[in-house]
């Protein structure tokens, strides 16, 4: 019930705000509901986070809140490659949280423009 | 910029060429474009505690999710930690950090210690991989040249793989007991029994010829003291192995074999905790042994990714005396063969659960008992033995030798049928006495309900039985016996169930009065009664086949009427019961002395409480169980004309501590059971004594009950 409330206000709230926001924090109301849209946009995508450790994991992008945690489903963790570049296999993880703090980059598998090159 | 992007670009390759490798299920191909910034400025939009996702997901699915760099939840972070990689076999050999040739004897010896520390921390519910596996020579055995280690590392797996089966066909372990996973290694089929014996043979016979030649100078003697210590281990190795093989034979033995190489073990054992001092030992004091062929991060990313997590390894002194009492309790099981009656092995299975064995020797213990369900030590059926059983203890009409009951067919089928739905019951509570003792008390709840079932039946069958039998050419009364027998093991399972709830320490000091009245005022009293209507019966049927055989015997006669069949028992469960009611009259005083601090009801009702406490005696028909209504009317002081003060308490639980002494002082051949709860009566007849002639009568400090003296029946001491 709760939950399924806050992903509406996510979804409505977007236009609402436009309408409500007065002209001087018109502008940054805008990003931040682009933020959001961009944001809802990559739901369900696959995320590859490497964190501060080295270690890499891919998974599927289902969550975030303001600091930047994510919770990827279905991940995979891959070690950083050793110098005499042997690669260990991936270990399955599942669904995990990987905290905001600790996120050193991210990277969307863009499915939009490739998918010309791939199909 | 560009830099960073082309390397971006480069590292994702690799990826991808990890992806096809690997996942063969994933895409081909990842496009990824880094999106760090746009990803953290456009996070910083959503109002603090607002989640973002989408419908199908929410808080309850999140909540599953492991977090990353949290050390108790990421196993894999440590494997991350430090720069030192860890190798696998291959990698350490080509490095030159694991020998195959040409270890020398204090590597052997440090080596094979430290495995079996490990194989210790396993057999306390480690994992393997985080415990035995992590020594790499049993990653590869057949790669190892030097015979000593290989004989040894085939050994251990040989070892590991017949504990592992004997603890899945026991099925007496729960999670906290037992790792069964073997990770993927595999536990060396292609080596037989007989080869691992061998191996080991012709390694101990070349080491025992070393023992032989004598030392000359300092440095030998050195030597030689190692040649014994490793020659030693492994022979104590092969002997282990032959004694778990004997032990797991499925056909029924005589355990002669296994008596004499358990005695070989212990006697190596006493070399071994000797020689513990030598070996290659590791350099700095850790939680895992740190020497060359160990690596304890070596499986880690074998490992689920929500795991428990950190594992110490046992020191080598604590693994040395943990094989010792396994030795022991091992020798204790082999005894089990000498129980032919289910009253006395049902007596054992009980005696050794109390102290609490390890899932080993109690899964050896279930395995020796009934190797297959319905069949005892493998040969005897279980319906057969329960017949015995029954027929023992009351000697019912029904199942005497003579008896002309059982030419009734409806009567042989309902007995037969009776018989049969005892099996499983009773099959059970043998399973059950081999769990841990926390889980026992859960299973104890349960098969009340089984016992309930089997009551009804057995009065059933009692009553036709009786009916018939008064019809009969020579009545007999066939009243209650089946329904006694029952009985008397549905208390026992009652009594076990309370009891439980103290060594597990459950109970709060204020729930202690209605627990201790429960056993005084019922359990044991219904148990003696039981106890005493089985005498008398066997007494009068023992009189009868006296008369029936003529006047022959007349002296023999006289000297059997002195001892009564249960006449040790029933003085044993009066002493506890007096036991029971010198604790509740205690705790009634303390109560009215306000040394004891009561829940604010509004919080902790004590009636809830009481309700929780006897609900799986909710079940039964046969005993009642006893409402809270009527634990308030019958404990009630009102009761009496002139309601009795603390002292007059104190004083009536003295006295019941006093009669418990006595009961208990007329046994004969007491033994440590009856020694403990001795002085447990004894020390409280004091204690009591004093508090009724006003010792410490104004302090409202709590007394101490200390369970040290006897899991069940505590020391009152006062403070």
């Amino acid at each position: 019930m709760h939950e399924s409330e806050t992903s509406e206000s996510i979804t409505k709230g977007s236009p609402e705000d436009k309408n409500t926001e007065s002209d001087g924090k018109g502008k940054s109301s805008t990003s931040e509901t682009s933020g959001k849209q961009k944001l809802c946009s990559w739901l369900n995508k696959n995320f590859k986070i490497e964190m501060t450790d080295g270690r890499v994991l891919i998974g599927v992008f289902l969550c975030t809140d303001r600091d930047g945690n994510v919770i990827l489903g279905s991940c995979s963790e891959y070690l950083k490659p050793e110098d005499n570049g042997v690669i260990e296999e991936p270990r399955v993880l599942g669904l995990v949280m990987v905290p905001g703090r600790h996120i050193v980059s991210i990277h969307l598998d863009d499915i939009t423009n490739c998918s010309g090159e791939t199909m | 910029m560009a830099a960073l992007a082309t390397e971006d670009v480069a590292s994702d390759d690799l990826q991808c060429g990890m992806g096809i490798d690997s996942l063969p299920t994933q895409p081909l191909h990842y496009n990824w474009v880094d999106v760090t910034d746009e990803f953290f400025s456009a996070v910083k939009g959503l109002e603090l505690g607002q989640l973002l996702h989408d419908d199908l997901f929410g808080l309850f699915e999140a909540m599953s999710a492991i977090e990353m760099m949290d050390p108790k939840m990421d196993a894999g972070m440590l494997c991350n930690r430090g720069s030192k990689a860890t190798l696998n076999f291959d990698q350490a050999v080509e490095v030159g950090a694991l020998k195959l040739q040409d270890l020398c004897l204090a590597e052997e010896i440090g080596i094979i210690d430290s495995t079996l520390s490990c194989l210790v921390s396993w057999l306390e519910g480690h994992s393997l991989a985080q415990t035995v596996f992590t020594n790499l020579y049993l990653h590869k055995p057949h790669h190892i040249e030097d015979r000593v280690m290989k004989a040894f590392s085939i050994s251990i797996f040989k070892i590991v793989d017949i504990i592992k089966d004997f603890v899945n066909r026991a099925l007496v372990f729960e999670e906290e007991d037992f790792q069964p996973m073997v990770y993927g290694y595999r536990l060396v089929p292609d080596v037989s029994e007989p080869r691992t014996i061998g191996m080991l043979k012709e390694v101990e016979e070349e080491l025992h010829r070393r023992t032989r030649s004598k030392p000359s100078d300092l440095c030998s003697i050195d030597e030689h003291e190692d040649v014994v210590a490793l020659y030693s281990r492994i022979k104590f190795m092969r002997l282990l192995y032959q004694a778990l093989v004997c032990l797991g034979r499925r056909e029924p033995v005589g355990l002669g074999d296994c008596h004499r190489l358990l005695a070989g073990c212990s006697e190596l054992m006493v070399t071994m905790q000797k020689t513990v001092g030598r070996g290659l030992q590791p350099e700095v004091e850790s939680d895992h042994p740190a020497i060359m062929g160990f690596d304890p991060l070596v499986n880690q990313r074998l490992l689920p990714p929500t795991f428990p997590r950190y594992t110490k390894i046992k020191s080598r002194v604590e693994a040395l005396e943990y094989f010792e009492e396994l030795l022991n309790r091992l020798k204790v099981v082999c005894r089990i063969t000498s129980h032919s009656s289910f009253h006395s092995a049902l007596d054992f299975f009980i005696e050794f659960s109390q102290h609490g064995p390890c899932i080993l020797s109690r899964s050896i213990l279930q395995l020796l008992y009934l190797p297959q369900c319905n069949r005892v030590f493998g040969t005897f059926n279980f319906v057969d033995v329960l017949r015995d059983a029954a027929k023992n203890f009351i000697f019912p009409p029904a199942l005497m030798p003579k008896s002309t009951l059982l030419n009734n067919t409806q009567a042989k089928e309902y007995v037969e049928t009776f018989l049969n739905h005892c099996v499983r019951p009773f099959a059970s509570l043998v399973q059950l006495c081999g769990h841990n003792r926390a889980r026992q008390r859960d299973k104890l709840a349960h098969l009340l309900e089984d016992f309930a079932t089997l009551q009804d039946e057995a009065e059933r069958v009692d009553a036709y039985l009786h009916n018939l039998s008064l019809k009969s050419d020579s009545p007999r009364p066939h009243l209650a016996c089946f329904g006694t027998w029952i009985l008397y093991h549905t208390l026992r399972i009652m009594i076990m169930y309370l009891l439980s709830g103290f060594e597990l320490e459950l109970y709060s000091m204020h729930e202690y009065h209605y627990i201790f009245w429960y056993l005084y005022e019922f359990l044991y009293g219904w148990l003696v009664s039981a106890l005493s209507r089985a005498d008398t019966f066997l007494m009068e049927q023992e009189a009868m086949a006296e008369s029936h055989r003529g006047r022959g015997a007349k002296k023999n006669k006289a000297k059997k009427k002195k001892t009564r069949p249960y006449g040790r028992e029933i003085a044993m469960y009066q002493a506890l019961q007096n036991l029971c009611g010198g604790f509740y009259k205690a705790m009634v005083g303390f109560r009215l002395d306000g040394k004891i601090k009561l829940p604010h009801t509004e919080f902790d009702n004590e009636q809830v409480r009481y309700e929780h406490r006897f609900a799986p005696f909710a079940s039964l028909l046969t005993p009642p169980p006893m409402q809270y209504a009527e634990f308030q009317d019958m404990t009630s002081l009102l009761r009496y004309e002139k309601a009795p003060s603390s002292t007059n308490l104190y004083l009536a639980g003295c006295q019941l501590f006093h009669k418990a002494r006595s009961m208990l002082e007329t046994i004969n051949t007491p033994d440590q059971e009856v020694s403990d709860l001795l002085k447990v009566s004894k020390t409280n007849f004091v204690v009591l004594k004093l508090l009724a002639g006003g010792h410490k009568k104004d302090s409202t400090n709590p007394p101490d009950f200390d369970f040290t003296g006897h899991c069940h029946f505590p020391i009152i001491r006062l403070l």
